[in-house]
């Protein structure tokens, strides 16, 4: 078939990674910071499955199906910990949880 | 039997001193460990008399450090003529030395008391090894035993600086000789291939030993005996030796510790006989300390001190005889002197004992009150002045005339003006001490309890007994011309009338006679300053040394640990800010570390 | 232009649309509803490479769960806070260019790259290969997930409980 190659699926997948990344780097809030790593993980979906596909590996599929399953497991984890953040601290601003501050 | 008899000799003392070191309850019961000890010296002394009646004579060598061909160490016991008057000394004096500490240290602690009799009955061990040595190793081992004992005995009132700095010094000052000694006696087996006397003496004699270097080995090895006998100018420690108690100062300077060094070199002559220039430089060395010695102790005033000076003086005596060829008479005269001066330094302890002070100027009409001890020391004095016919005018004479015959006349003529200044400290002492106007009339004083009077009786009488002897059957060996036993009578009598006149007479003002020898005078008084030249030495070099390190330590290695730390800190402080605590910041970090592996691996690895 | 390369074109264009979208939106809740966008996007995007069974997973397990669960924290968070939280964001300068600098590093890496032979059709069901893979030599790994997965559930339940 005649379809957009490999790099095509890889640019597509750089771009929504770095849109992710510039979402981690630009939010606030904890949740937000969430929502940007769930991009970054769904642009690495992306990536398995077109590798996968172009070199007709189930491996890439397999990792694709970890992957997400992972995805849920961190995000309840994380939603998990802002809400416990938030019980103590009252407030889910990345820019005062600075307990790690040398 | 005689080498059942040199074992034995040797095996008691130190069967004494095992059992005193080793049984903690005996040791500190005081009196009874001294028994022990005397009991162990005084069995000693039986067997050497025994031994020295049989003219028990004979060799044991038993294989010590193996090697290719036969043992290369061999210790044992080597018994003759020598080492048999030797240990008779050595086990006398130690046993009357003891019998005497007895009372002369009544009032120390019992545990004090019996380290005291382990100290000495060690001491004891340790000259009779050395003594009865077949072998340069074995005689090493025992001679450096023995400058312990003498570290561990000076010092064995270590509450007292002086004490403890006085022990150091005689240890550091005799070790400074050991080092040649050690030194010499490796090199001689280089040479010679064996430490054995026998051998080495025998290879001596059928001339095996190369000649090539052989003065400086034996240059080396006379100075381990300037070290122990305390010869100019490594005598600095036999003074300061006085910290410990006066039988020490006894046992050390009559017959144990700086004989060690004479008996070494008339051991060894026939070694020093193949060259006669070291023997030269022995002969000028004794002589030069023999009358150094003298003059220093004519302007002390620390009775003991005077004593240490005259031991000096006689060492000069014997070493010069040795180095004259007259090993003989330099080892009578280490017999003689042994014995008189075991007498004069446990007379100056009963002195001592009684008065509660060493100064002779704070005693004064002590004849008076303790006669007996007033006898037996001026016996000892006029042994040691060299009055016939007493022990010391004999073996003095001989030693003269050794020299005399070894055509050394300018060593003759330093040990003949020895000879006067010797009569003339003494009798100063005698005067000052024992005739002069009482300085404290109320002191009282007396004789000194049995304990010490019996051995002060006992040299006494071997003073006079043995001059006696020597008077009725003359000593065989060197006898000098006809002048010279009035030439030393006069001498002795000399210095004797010059201290009467100054000190008991005053017709002549002693303030006279240091005003004409004032240079004299002030240079024996600072004692050449040779105290202050090693002070100045060991200031100079330790002190400037430790500062050079110290300055190190604190500026360079300490520097560098500081700066690191400091780094340290302030690298921590800078990095501490990196980490802010937001969440975000850490992520820049993972996006520029992406970043530089991006880049590294489009363009890095190319 | 073929009808390939235009649905990927219409696909790709949507799933940026909704990721600018969950990056830029003030509202948290708008900022989750373009995550779900972008997600079921990225659902069509596997669609796209031949993968149906990916397709329906994605969309049951993340569009519906995950999306499920960010709303309810929100919804959780915001009765907790007592008001509505508005997203904010600063330092929005820097973000960009190291996001954009990150994507050009990527994007070169991959115009350099050696271009693949072009793929072959999987001979094989794709779901029947699935499950072999699953149960054959990535089973441990399957089981471990299994495992991890309820460790994390209690976790999660044990860091939100309250106190009493």
């Amino acid at each position: 078939m005649t379809g957009p190659g490999l790099q095509a699926y890889l640019i597509l997948a750089a771009l929504v990674f770095a849109i992710g990344l510039f979402g981690i780097l630009t939010r606030r809030n904890a949740i937000g910071i969430l929502l940007g790593i769930e991009l970054m993980l769904n642009a690495v979906n992306i990536n398995l499955v077109a590798f996968a596909r172009f070199h007709a590996d189930l491996a890439g599929l397999v990792f694709t199906l970890f992957t997400i399953a992972i995805t849920v497991i961190e995000v309840g984890v994380g939603l998990a910990i802002v809400i416990a953040v938030f019980r103590v601290r009252k407030t889910v601003d990345a820019d005062h949880l600075t307990l790690l501050r040398g | 039997m005689a080498i059942a008899a040199a074992l034995l000799t040797l095996g008691l003392p130190f069967a004494a001193f095992l059992l005193l070191a080793l049984v903690p309850r005996l040791r500190r019961s005081g009196p009874p460990a001294g028994w022990v000890s005397i009991g162990a010296i005084g069995a000693a002394f039986l067997v050497a008399a025994a031994a020295w009646l049989a003219e028990a004579g004979g060799a044991g060598v038993w294989g010590w450090i193996p090697g290719a061909g036969g043992p290369l160490v061999t210790v044992g016991v080597l018994l003759d003529d020598l080492s048999r008057a030797m240990v008779l000394l050595v086990t006398l004096v130690s046993l009357l030395v003891q019998v005497y500490s007895l009372a002369y240290l009544h009032d120390e602690p019992r545990p004090a008391l019996g380290r005291y009799y382990a100290y000495h009955a060690l001491f004891a061990f340790s000259m009779l090894g050395l003594v009865l040595a077949p072998t340069f190793v074995q005689m090493f081992i025992f001679w450096e035993l023995v400058g312990l004992c003498s570290y561990l005995l000076i010092g064995f009132w270590y509450d007292r600086p002086s004490a403890a700095q006085a022990a150091v010094k005689a240890f550091w000052v005799t070790r400074l000789g050991d080092v040649g000694f050690i030194i010499g006696i490796v090199w001689l087996w280089a040479a010679a291939g064996t430490f054995e006397f026998t051998a080495l003496f025998a290879e001596a004699a059928a001339g095996q030993i190369p000649a090539a270097g052989l003065a400086l080995t034996m240059v080396l090895i006379y100075l381990g005996a300037v070290g122990k006998s305390a010869q100019f100018p490594l005598h600095v420690w036999l003074p300061d030796a006085m910290e410990g108690p006066t039988p020490v100062s006894a046992l050390i300077h009559a017959a144990t510790m700086v004989t060690a060094g004479v008996f070494m070199v008339t051991r060894t002559m026939p070694l020093f006989a193949l060259v006669p220039d070291v023997l030269t430089l022995i002969a000028w060395v004794g002589a030069l300390t023999a009358l150094l010695a003298a003059t220093m102790a004519c302007v002390e005033g620390d009775i003991k001190r005077v004593l240490a000076y005259s031991t000096i003086s006689q060492l000069g005596y014997m070493m010069a005889a040795a180095g004259a060829g007259a090993a003989a008479a330099g080892f009578f005269h280490l017999g003689t002197h042994g014995v008189f001066k075991a007498l004069l330094f446990l007379g100056a302890g009963a002195v001592i004992h009684a008065a509660g002070t060493n100064d002779v100027f704070r005693m004064g009409g002590l004849f008076r009150a303790m006669p007996q001890t007033g006898i037996v020391f001026l016996i000892g004095t006029l042994a040691l002045a060299g009055v016939w016919p007493l022990a010391g005018f004999f073996s003095k004479e001989a030693v003269l005339a050794g020299v005399l015959h070894g055509q050394l006349t300018g060593p003759f003529v330093l040990l003949a003006l020895t000879a006067f200044l010797t009569a003339f400290y003494m009798f100063r002492v005698v005067f000052i001490a024992f005739f002069g106007r009482p300085h404290d009339p109320h002191a009282h004083l007396h004789d000194p309890p049995r304990l010490m009077a019996g051995p002060l009786w006992v040299l006494a009488g071997l003073t006079v007994g043995l001059g006696l002897w020597f008077t009725v059957q003359p000593p065989a060996g060197e006898h000098g011309p006809g002048w010279l036993a009035p030439l030393s009578l006069g001498l002795a009598a000399a210095g004797i009338v010059l201290a009467w006149a100054t000190y008991q007479a005053r017709v002549v003002s002693a303030d006279l006679l240091a005003t004409l020898l004032a240079p004299l005078d002030v240079a024996a008084r600072r004692r050449y300053g040779l105290d202050a030249l090693y002070a100045l030495l060991y200031r100079g070099a330790m002190l400037g040394c430790s500062r050079v390190i110290g300055w190190l330590d604190r500026y360079v290695v300490d520097g560098v640990v500081n700066m690191a730390s400091a780094w340290s800190l302030r690298a921590g402080d800078l990095l501490r800010r990196i980490q802010t605590g937001v969440p975000q910041d850490y992520v820049y970090g993972v996006a520029f570390g992406v970043l530089v592996l991006l880049v590294w691996a489009q363009w890095g690895s190319r | 232009m073929t009808g390939a390369t235009l649905a990927f074109v219409v696909v790709a264009a949507a799933l940026v649309t909704a990721s600018l979208g969950v990056v830029l939106t003030r509202n948290l809740f708008h900022a989750v509803l373009y995550l779900a966008g972008a997600l079921v996007a990225t659902a069509v995007v596997f669609l796209l490479l031949e993968s149906p069974f990916l397709f329906a997973v994605q969309l049951l397990l993340y569009a519906g769960g995950v999306v499920t669960i960010l709303v309810f924290a929100i919804m959780l968070t915001e009765r907790l806070v007592g008001e509505r939280i508005t997203q904010t964001s600063r330092f929005l300068l820097n973000g960009a260019v190291v996001a954009a600098a990150v994507f050009v590093g990527l994007a070169g890496f991959i115009a350099r790259a050696r271009q693949p032979a072009p793929a072959v059709t999987p001979a094989e069901d794709q779901v029947a290969g699935l499950a072999r893979a699953l149960v054959g030599p990535f089973a441990a790994s399957f089981e471990l997930l299994a495992v991890l997965l309820v460790a994390a559930l209690l976790g999660a339940i044990y860091l939100a409980r309250t106190e009493d």
